[in-house]
């Protein structure tokens, strides 16, 4: 087994080679492994992020100054394609078109076309800009959840630097998400 | 030939050859059972013990407790509804604390209590306040402002939603969430590997 060669040990004193026993040393490895093995967590679960666009309470003290309102991309998912329409309060801007891709839960196309009309008419492009361009989506009340969800993965995969106060600059999203109410 | 002819003629005439001879091994000379005496006296066939290397052993069970290590998650394991097939997706974030609301085929779970039928929503056709969700997650958004009094409520929670859900549904949830105080809602999701990385 293991062992630790020091020399011959020639002047008759007792040998200098010294057998470390390993038997309690694989025994601990074995019981760590068991350990890891049952405490393991295989799947592990993640979120995207979605806002319900609610205002905050009035400040009365404060004066409210009119701003222009901002471009919003309102996504509308239909049965064979998706119509992208960037409003300025009831303005339409522009529209767009892209094809529904059939029987495909991944919505490339539709990813692409968002990250290009964004660089067109996106707001909030700057890194030190804190805010984030919103995304209205109108769905069909019968649309199952897991097409939503795939539409929120296109409308997610456009990405833009933000520097954040601790000095950092992270990749964040470059739309927030809501639903659209009637 | 003449040689070996001559040996036998010496060994003959030798009176102690009787006597003497070669000196053979000594130890393990008490042995009474012969079969074991040859054994373990070496004049047998190879020894039964056998030295097994252990260094490729060791490396392997090592690489394992540093790969299990690296692996190993200390949050533990969120709990999801056995009834809910989470939809996947590419783009995510890590998971954080905050309230759960669970919707299955049939019912809506906020952290394990019911707090509303689907079948409901889907009956009556158009998006609706839930109440029992309502007043549950209003309850405890009033828990965690009298437990941290001085710290603005970061108003998330996390809706863990079946695939196959109607969209009617999840909106009423998302409407009745955000009307309780929670206006930062996260979809769970399985997250999916990027095609080519």
């Amino acid at each position: 087994m293991g062992g630790v060669d020091v020399g011959t040990g020639d002047s008759g004193k007792r040998q200098t080679n010294a057998e470390i026993n390993m038997i309690p040393f694989i025994d601990l490895l074995m019981v760590t492994i068991s350990f890891l093995l049952i405490t393991a967590v295989w799947v592990t679960f993640s979120r995207m992020n979605a806002n319900a666009q609610i205002p905050g309470p009035p400040n009365p003290d404060k004066e409210v100054e009119p701003q222009t309102p901002e471009k919003i991309l309102h996504l509308h998912i239909h049965e064979a394609n998706f119509n992208l329409v960037w409003k300025q309060g009831s303005t339409v801007v522009s529209e767009s078109t892209v094809t529904k891709p059939q029987g495909d839960v991944v919505y490339s196309e539709l990813a692409k076309k968002l990250g290009e009309e964004w660089k067109v008419h996106g707001g909030h492009q700057d890194k030190s800009d804190k805010k984030i361009d919103q995304a209205v989506l109108h769905t069909d009340n019968s649309m199952p959840f897991k097409e939503v969800i795939s539409v929120l993965d296109a409308l997610y995969d456009t990405q833009r630097e933000m520097a954040f106060p601790d000095g950092t600059v992270k990749k964040v999203p470059v739309f927030n998400m809501t639903f659209s109410v009637r | 030939m003449s040689g070996i002819g001559a040996t036998r003629q010496h060994k003959h005439h030798d009176p102690h050859a009787h006597v003497i001879h070669q000196p053979g091994r000594r130890l393990m000379h008490g042995v009474p059972l012969h079969f074991v005496w040859r054994k373990v006296a070496g004049h047998g066939n190879r020894g039964v013990n056998a030295a097994l290397n252990l260094t490729a052993f060791i490396d392997f069970l090592i690489t394992i407790v540093v790969f299990l290590l690296m692996s190993f998650s200390a949050s533990g394991e969120i709990g999801v509804d056995k009834n809910i097939v989470l939809p996947q997706a590419q783009n995510v974030e890590a998971v954080i604390e905050a309230p759960m609301v669970a919707v299955n085929g049939n019912q809506v779970l906020v952290d394990g209590q019911l707090a509303g039928s689907v079948r409901a929503i889907e009956d009556m056709g158009r998006m609706q306040k839930i109440d029992e969700l309502f007043d549950l997650l209003k309850r405890k958004r009033e828990l965690w402002k009298s437990f941290h009094p001085n710290k603005p409520f970061p108003g998330v929670c996390i809706l863990q939603v079946d695939e196959n859900v109607p969209s009617l549904v999840v909106k009423s949830v998302f409407q009745t969430a955000a009307y309780a105080g929670y206006p930062n809602i996260s979809f769970m999701v399985k997250k999916r590997g990027k095609p080519g990385g």
